[in-house]
């Protein structure tokens, strides 16, 4: 890697000018300082505060006693800039020996420093929509930093996507602007940018269930804070992978003068909050009989054997799925500094068990953050995470085409009830099914493939940034940086021969490795001047540069003698065919940025970048993504300062483009793809073309308007955040389909439009202010409006692969032009049919012939007199909801706090593809309770259809239900014992908290707040046996000495 | 200070001029690596092959998709419990429309299998190879395009005639229009008059490929469907009378044992041979569609009526016990297990019941009894039946009933029938030959019979006119609404 070399031949250079430069300047001592930092109101010394001479790097902090000093080159009089946590920055002239600094307490918002991409600004300049994740919900408990965005901004939306512990989430930031390419946020971890793509933590083995979530592997004990760029002006700077938003994450960096040791701990209790209501034993043999009658055969169960059915036999599977689960976590830290150096160094370990046996996530993280100055102009630092992830999962039958279930979960919930879990000596029941196809001689017992298959994913990530910074001249800083991302990914599989998955092969079992690497340099310079107090102006640029390659490969065997080795002696059994794959990308940059600011009151910010990417065709790498921003202090002028109640006023404008690459590698290209063929019963291998070149592929394309309005009353107690935005993502990389007479389905293309419109409010009150009760509310609020204007090659509508087997052939969502991402296509129904006469007046689905009294009446929407899929499937819903909201109230009362947040998700609509599941009659498997009130002669329901043994079913708007819900997502009582306490102890927290204690919601599956189709945007909004979340209540305690 | 600056200044070039935004795929072939070597040829015509049974996201085109419109849309099988696509429960039913996913599926594969034929015409000529396997790989991809092209032909009527790959993405260029249906079938003539110059044999690792019997044999068949019957019959005369060695097995059972495969009586089968298709799939999907394992739910694939389609044979035919199953020996308990219904038999492999995926039987496309009564059917249409007609239908009659080949034998044998006596005999006898081989609907179609025969099975009473072609999928309409006009009754 060659430009590695180069930077640290840079550093080297860097460096040792500056030691010379340093030596040049070290001895004069012109002046000599001290001082001391108080609070401007109680008085007391602050410790830890940092004290900086302006225009250089030579800063100190102030020691216990609030007491610091300096002997610098600097002549007086100089300036010094007084930086604090929780108080506002003071710049002070300094003129004599001795000082006194009093700082007031951080009020006002505005002047906040806010990190954005490749620097920080004054929250009052800045012209973009930019939101920091409020400090308590940094402090909640939470397994990953993903779960810490929940709510917490407007315009942000965290979908918990898996509750099986490790398992990602997905993250749609003013909602999701691609049809096939990516639309997580890009993350930024101090410094270092990261896609979170969970293909990084998939080797590929089928079987394997919910992706692991490679933002997991970071501890979010660790994290400073969070900052989400939201509108073009401020992710333009990230250019061609700027167009989802970006998250800034930094990481904790340690205070000047203050060492501190802080362990904390959690333990806590999840358990489901809801079970599904199934057929108990009796009632399944009562439908079981009902169905042998409709199709000719003779019942199987006697009266009487369904009476005994009542008091014994009947065996909840759900429930010996279920388990309440612990969960735990240890964090030790030590983070400190001196005038020249700030560390932050941590250990953290995380342990979940998940509430469906056999899942479980662990995480061990070490952090290393370091920083020092080496002279007044020069500094460096690291800043390193490395962490080992283990996820077992619970397995998906995704392999497997015989297994109706979609994964383990699902197979529980069909499991007879009349079918034993254990045998009499406690031994798993794997061969005692009479409703079960025995395979080698196994039923499928989905309890004991909970137990015995090993499903496991182990990530370890490195993830490290060096950085050297030198003020060249004042103003005018280099900033080198090198990063790289390593990921190392194991995967084992093992089903013994008594599993589902195992039974047909003998015993399955698979590994697979991956291996992910990616370097980053970036280089930038930064000029920052005053000119007069009324011309303000910063300018950056910059060139970065990324690489990033990957290797995998996965192996297989089946065929064991016996299930001691599992997946570690593939050699034991018979091979299936391997795989092993590699990719390789490069992204290579150039940025500007300038904000200029004039007289406090009007800023303009410019930036752009061009961005050069291997990823598409040779004719169109290279794109360019502007934007422009101007704010308006208003409460500067002079016309608005007097009005009385209004402290902050602020106008913000922008537009800009930003792109998208988050498409697989190599998809410009024309590629041919291997296939087998037999020849007197040798097997061959074929080269066919799987694609057809597209040397156009570009960027695709988001164009933003943003305007926003930023208040402040009565005295800042209220602040308000309001924006709107327009998004147009055009040049959409979209699979379009051609006609399928030349060869191919579709063709990668940068075609069609996807529109995103919305609105946003967050307000933050100080309800009071008393000096012993404070109570804070935070209301978040966001509106988003999204729409398909054109999918190209006229195709106005087409339907996504469900990548599973019933799904697929019911095609439950459509893309259609005028309607948003995950639209919800299918039959509307219109009760039973209750006799022959209405059967043969009414348009039929199946035909006359083929139905029945009690089947399904569907509506006949064009009036034909025939139910077909052409004219009659019609709009059932969106996944999309119409707002999403969250309320939080944080009490403080003499050390006691209170939080208290309720979130909500309103009008969208969820396809429970696991009850539909449920509701299908059949002879094998147990059913939906509803099912026990199916249609007969004698109980003519119109809701429940007649007991048949026929698993085809359409998509209908009975399995499409209302999502909306409310829930208390955190409920948190902590009492922080007073510094008097004890003397040593700095600080000391406990707290008991509940996290999902309450959901309100139509819904009737497990939770709402569920896709099984985790970050795709195509398939929002379907559960099909996604795995439950969980409700927790942990206790915990913080100290810190 | 100066030197700082440059050397940043410097770097930063470094970094610039060592960007590259060229990776080079390590992981897979792209198109201009490719056909070169005669290797590279022959693997481009296995791709042809692997067209007609490998699909890696559905149902291969004959390991079953075909199935549904060739079988599950004629009169004797129909959509069991199992079957879970509401799809193939219309087709079963006859209500399937435009939207019909089978018949997408079935369209995609058909042109998939063309486009790859056709890559293979365009390219190997320019590959570095002998002329003469370069000219068998080219007439081995024409049989498979001419092939399919008849099976599409048959099954839409006019379709697109594409004979040459796509060679831009543009949109426009990519729509093509229906052809009439006499301009495909002058191209299917035309490729597999080429065709007809392959060898009459492979031997070893070729067996399975197309040979000139194949051609010629499907060359009768075509001409039997156009009517053109002394065409037919000249073309199976010169596949029966050749020096190919084609002949009937004695046991009807060998045809479908996957230790005959490429008997003498298959002149061309899809060869499905264990993980061809990837990990525990062979690509054919009908064994695991008919048995449901030893147990009382209905598999998916079914017969539609068991008095109409299988009691019909006559005591002493052994095609009925081969075709369909009433009893099975479950080896787990080593009990005969009675169904409720029989199930379909010629694709289960009884040794290998725990992996209904991956079986090895061939689906025998081109048959020699096929031949047989194409010559048979052609004689009789120009006239009333000669000896010629009747020893190829007695043949087939004399297997069926284990009796020696070339015997005449009066207790099986058909004699003294009039033209359409004789007529009906052959339909009788190809009702009970080819169930399961993608010959029932064709077979309903040519002889103009399909809306009579399917209306006698209650559950297919929705069959009307419209059913002679399958609709063209709407979705390749929405593309080319001009190019492709529905056909009559969708």
């Amino acid at each position: 890697m060659k430009f590695s070399t180069f930077l640290w031949i840079l550093i080297f250079i860097i460096s040792n000018k500056n030691s010379i430069s340093a030596q040049d300047s070290g001895p004069v001592i012109n002046s000599r300082l001290n001082g001391k930092i108080i609070d401007s109101k109680t008085k007391e010394t602050l410790p830890g505060a940092s004290i900086q001479i302006k225009g250089t790097t030579h800063g100190v902090v102030s020691d216990a006693d609030g007491n610091f000093y300096f002997q610098t080159g600097q002549k007086l009089p100089y300036n010094l800039v007084v930086n604090y946590i929780g108080y506002e920055s003071k710049e002070i002239l300094v003129e004599n020996d001795y000082i006194t600094i009093s700082l007031e307490e951080e009020i006002k918002q505005l002047t906040e420093l806010i990190v954005v991409g490749y620097g920080s600004q004054r929250k009052k300049d800045i012209t973009g929509s930019v939101a920091s994740v409020p400090k308590e919900n940094l402090d909640q408990i939470s397994p990953s930093v993903d779960n810490l965005l929940r709510g917490a901004i407007p315009g942000v939306q965290v979908t918990q996507s898996s509750g099986q512990p490790g398992a990602s989430s997905s993250v749609r930031i003013r909602g999701g602007n691609s049809i096939t390419g990516g639309n997580e946020p890009l993350y930024v971890i101090d410094g270092v940018l990261v896609y979170n793509d969970n293909n990084n933590g998939s080797t590929g083995l089928s079987f394997s269930g919910a992706g692991a979530n490679v933002l997991a592997t970071i501890n979010p004990s660790d994290i400073e804070n969070i900052e989400v760029l939201k509108d073009a002006s401020a992710t333009a700077i990230y250019g061609s992978r700027g167009a989802n938003g970006v998250i800034i994450i930094t990481t904790k960096k340690g205070n000047r003068g203050a060492n501190t040791v802080s362990y904390q701990t959690y333990y806590g209790i999840q358990e489901v909050s809801k079970k599904l209501n199934l057929l108990n034993a009796a009632d399944w043999a009562t439908l079981r009989n009902d169905i042998q009658t409709s199709i000719g055969q003779t019942p199987s169960f006697t009266a009487a054997q369904i009476d005994a059915l009542k008091t014994s036999g009947n065996y909840d599977w759900q429930s010996a799925a279920f388990r309440k689960a612990p969960v735990q976590n240890h964090q030790l830290s030590f983070s400190g500094g001196d005038e020249h150096s700030r560390y932050a160094i941590s250990a953290n370990y995380f342990g979940q068990k998940g509430v469906i046996i056999g899942s479980d996530f662990n995480r061990t993280a070490i952090r290393a953050n370091y920083e020092k100055d080496i002279s007044d102009r020069f500094k460096f630092g690291l800043n390193s995470t490395a962490s080992n992830s283990t996820i077992n999962g619970i397995n998906s039958n995704s392999g497997s085409a015989a297994l109706v279930a979609p994964n383990t979960l699902a197979g529980v919930l069909l499991t007879p009830p009349v079918v034993p879990i254990y045998n009499a000596d406690g031994s798993f029941n794997v061969t005692q099914n009479p409703y079960f196809a025995a395979v080698n001689g196994y039923i499928q017992n989905p309890i004991a493939d909970l137990n015995a298959v090993t499903n496991k994913t182990k990530l370890n990530r490195v993830l490290s940034s060096l950085f050297a910074e030198y003020g060249l001249l004042p103003g005018l800083t280099a900033r080198v940086t090198a990063n790289g991302d390593l990921i190392n990914t194991k995967q084992n599989y093992y089903a013994p021969s008594f599993t589902t998955n195992g039974a047909s092969n003998k015993g399955y079992a698979a590994v697979g490795s991956k291996f992910v690497q990616s370097w980053l340099s970036e280089n930038t310079l930064n000029y920052n001047k005053t000119f007069t107090p009324n011309h303000q102006i910063s300018l950056l640029g910059g060139y970065t540069y990324q690489y990033t390659k990957g290797e995998l490969s996965n192996a297989g065997a089946t065929n064991f003698v016996n299930d001691i080795n599992k997946f570690n002696a593939l050699q034991d059994g018979v091979a299936v065919k391997p795989f092993s794959d590699a990719f390789e990308s490069v992204l290579s940059s150039w940025l500007f940025r300038t904000n200029y600011t004039l007289l406090n009151r009007y800023n303009f910010t410019i930036s752009a970048r061009a961005d050069g990417s291997s990823r598409f065709g040779s004719a169109s790498r290279w794109g360019y993504f502007p934007s422009a921003g101007i704010s308006w202090n208003i409460s500067e002028e002079n016309f608005i300062k007097n009005l009385n109640h209004l402290s902050d006023a602020k106008l913000r404008l922008s537009v800009g483009s930003t792109g998208n690459q988050e498409i697989a590698d190599y998809l410009s290209l024309a590629s041919l793809g291997s296939v087998n063929y037999s020849f007197g019963g040798n097997i061959f291998t074929g080269f066919s073309p799987t694609r057809l070149s597209n040397p156009n592929l570009k960027w695709e394309k988001t164009t933003q308007y943003n305007a926003g309005l930023d208040v402040g009353l009565f005295e800042r107690r209220i602040s308000i955040v309001f924006d709107a935005y327009y998004k147009k993502t055009s040049d959409l990389l979209v699979n379009v389909p051609v006609p399928l007479t030349s060869g191919y389905t579709s063709v990668l293309q940068n075609i069609g439009a996807v529109e995103n419109k919305g609105i946003e409010l967050g307000i933050t009150t100080e309800n009071t202010k008393a000096q012993s009760l404070s109570w804070k509310t935070n209301f978040v609020f966001s509106a988003n409006r999204n729409k398909v204007l054109e999918i190209g090659n006229g195709v106005q509508q087409f339907f996504p692969n469900v990548p599973s087997g019933v799904l697929q052939l019911q095609q439950p969502i459509l893309v259609k032009v005028g309607q948003p991402l995950g639209t919800f296509w299918g039959y509307k129904t219109n009760g039973v049919f209750q006799n022959i006469e209405e059967i043969s007046k009414s348009p039929t689905l199946n035909g006359i012939a083929n139905t029945k009294p009690g089947d399904r009446k569907f509506q006949d929407i064009n009036g034909d007199g025939k139910i077909s899929a052409a004219n009659d499937k019609t709009y059932l819903g969106s996944a999309q909801p119409k707002f999403i909201a969250s309320v939080s109230n944080i009490f403080n009362y003499k050390g006691i706090d209170l939080n208290i947040s309720f979130q909500g998700v309103y009008g969208n609509k969820i396809f429970n593809a696991l009850n539909q599941q449920l509701e299908i009659p059949t002879l094998g498997n147990n059913a939906a309770g509803a099912l026990a009130d199916h249609w007969t002669t004698a109980n003519p329901s119109n809701e429940i259809p007649r007991a048949a043994s026929s698993p085809a079913t359409v998509v209908s708007d009975r399995y499409i239900e209302d999502g909306s819900f409310v829930r208390l997502k955190t409920l948190t009582l902590g009492y922080t014992f007073p510094k008097s306490f004890y003397s040593k102890v700095k600080n000391l927290k406990i707290y008991a908290s509940a996290q999902n204690l309450l959901t309100w919601t139509k819904y009737s599956g497990y939770d709402p707040e569920i896709s099984s189709y985790e970050q795709s945007n195509l398939l929002p909004g379907i559960d099909y046996g996604a795995y439950p979340n969980a409700r927790t209540i942990t206790l915990g305690f913080n100290l810190s000495f | 200070m100066k030197k700082i600056i440059s050397s940043v200044i410097l770097s930063i070039s470094l970094f610039a001029s060592c960007t590259k935004l060229e990776v080079t795929p390590s992981s897979f072939i792209t198109k201009e690596n490719f056909f070169k070597t005669q290797d590279d040829a022959i693997a481009s015509i296995t791709s042809v092959y692997a067209a007609l049974n490998i699909d890696p996201s559905d149902q291969s085109l004959f390991g079953r998709n075909l199935y549904f419109l060739t079988d599950m849309g004629s009169d004797y099988a129909a959509a069991g419990a199992s079957a879970i696509n509401p799809n193939v429960r219309a087709i079963s039913g006859l209500t399937h429309d435009a939207n019909t996913d089978r018949v997408q599926v079935a369209w995609r594969q058909v042109f998939n299998a063309i486009n790859r034929a056709n890559v293979a015409i365009d390219n190997i000529p320019k590959v570095q190879a002998s002329e003469s396997i370069k000219a068998r790989l080219i007439n081995e991809a024409k049989f498979i395009r001419a092939l399919v092209y008849f099976h599409a032909v048959r099954l839409w009527g006019g379709v697109p005639l594409v004979l040459h790959e796509p060679t831009s993405i543009d949109i426009e260029s990519l729509k093509i229009g229906r052809a009439t249906v006499d301009e495909v079938y002058a191209q299917i003539i035309k490729d597999l008059t080429d065709a007809e110059n392959l060898p009459a044999a492979f031997s070893g690792s070729d067996l399975g490929r197309a040979t000139s019997g194949a051609a010629k044999s499907l060359l009768a068949k075509v001409y039997l469907t156009r009517k053109e019957w002394t065409k037919a019959s000249a073309k199976a005369k010169e596949v029966i009378s050749g020096n190919f060695g084609y002949d009937l097995f004695q046991n009807f059972a060998d045809v479908f044992n996957k230790t005959k495969k490429n008997g003498k009586e298959h002149i061309f089968s899809v060869q499905f041979e264990p993980n061809q298709a990837g990990n525990g799939s062979s690509g054919s999907t009908f064994m695991r569609t008919s048995f449901n394992g030893f147990g009382v739910t209905e598999p998916a694939d079914i017969i539609s009526d068991v008095k109409l389609f299988y009691d019909i044979y006559e005591p002493g035919d052994t095609r009925r016990d081969i075709t369909y199953a009433k009893y099975l020996l479950n080896p787990a308990n080593g009990q005969v297990f009675t169904f409720p219904k029989p199930i379909f038999r010629k694709y289960l492999d009884t040794t290998n019941y725990a992996n209904g995926a991956n079986v090895a039987i061939n689906f025998p496309l081109i048959r020699y009894a096929d031949v047989l009564l194409t010559l048979a059917e052609a004689l009789n249409e120009t006239g009333a039946p000669n000896a010629e007609a009747y020893e190829a239908l007695n043949k087939v009659r004399r297997r069926a009933f284990g009796k020696p080949l070339n015997t005449p034998d009066v207790a099986v044998d058909y004699a003294n029938l009039t033209q359409s006596a004789f007529r009906e005999a052959i339909y009788e006898e190809r009702k009970k030959e080819f169930v399961q081989e993608g010959q029932r609907w064709f077979d309903l179609v040519r002889w103009g019979r399909l809306v009579s025969e399917i209306k006698k099975v209650p559950a297919k009473s929705g069959v009307s006119d419209r059913n002679i072609l399958y609709p063209i999928p709407q979705s390749e309409r929405n593309i080319n609404p001009e190019g492709l006009p529905q056909n009559p009754g969708y």
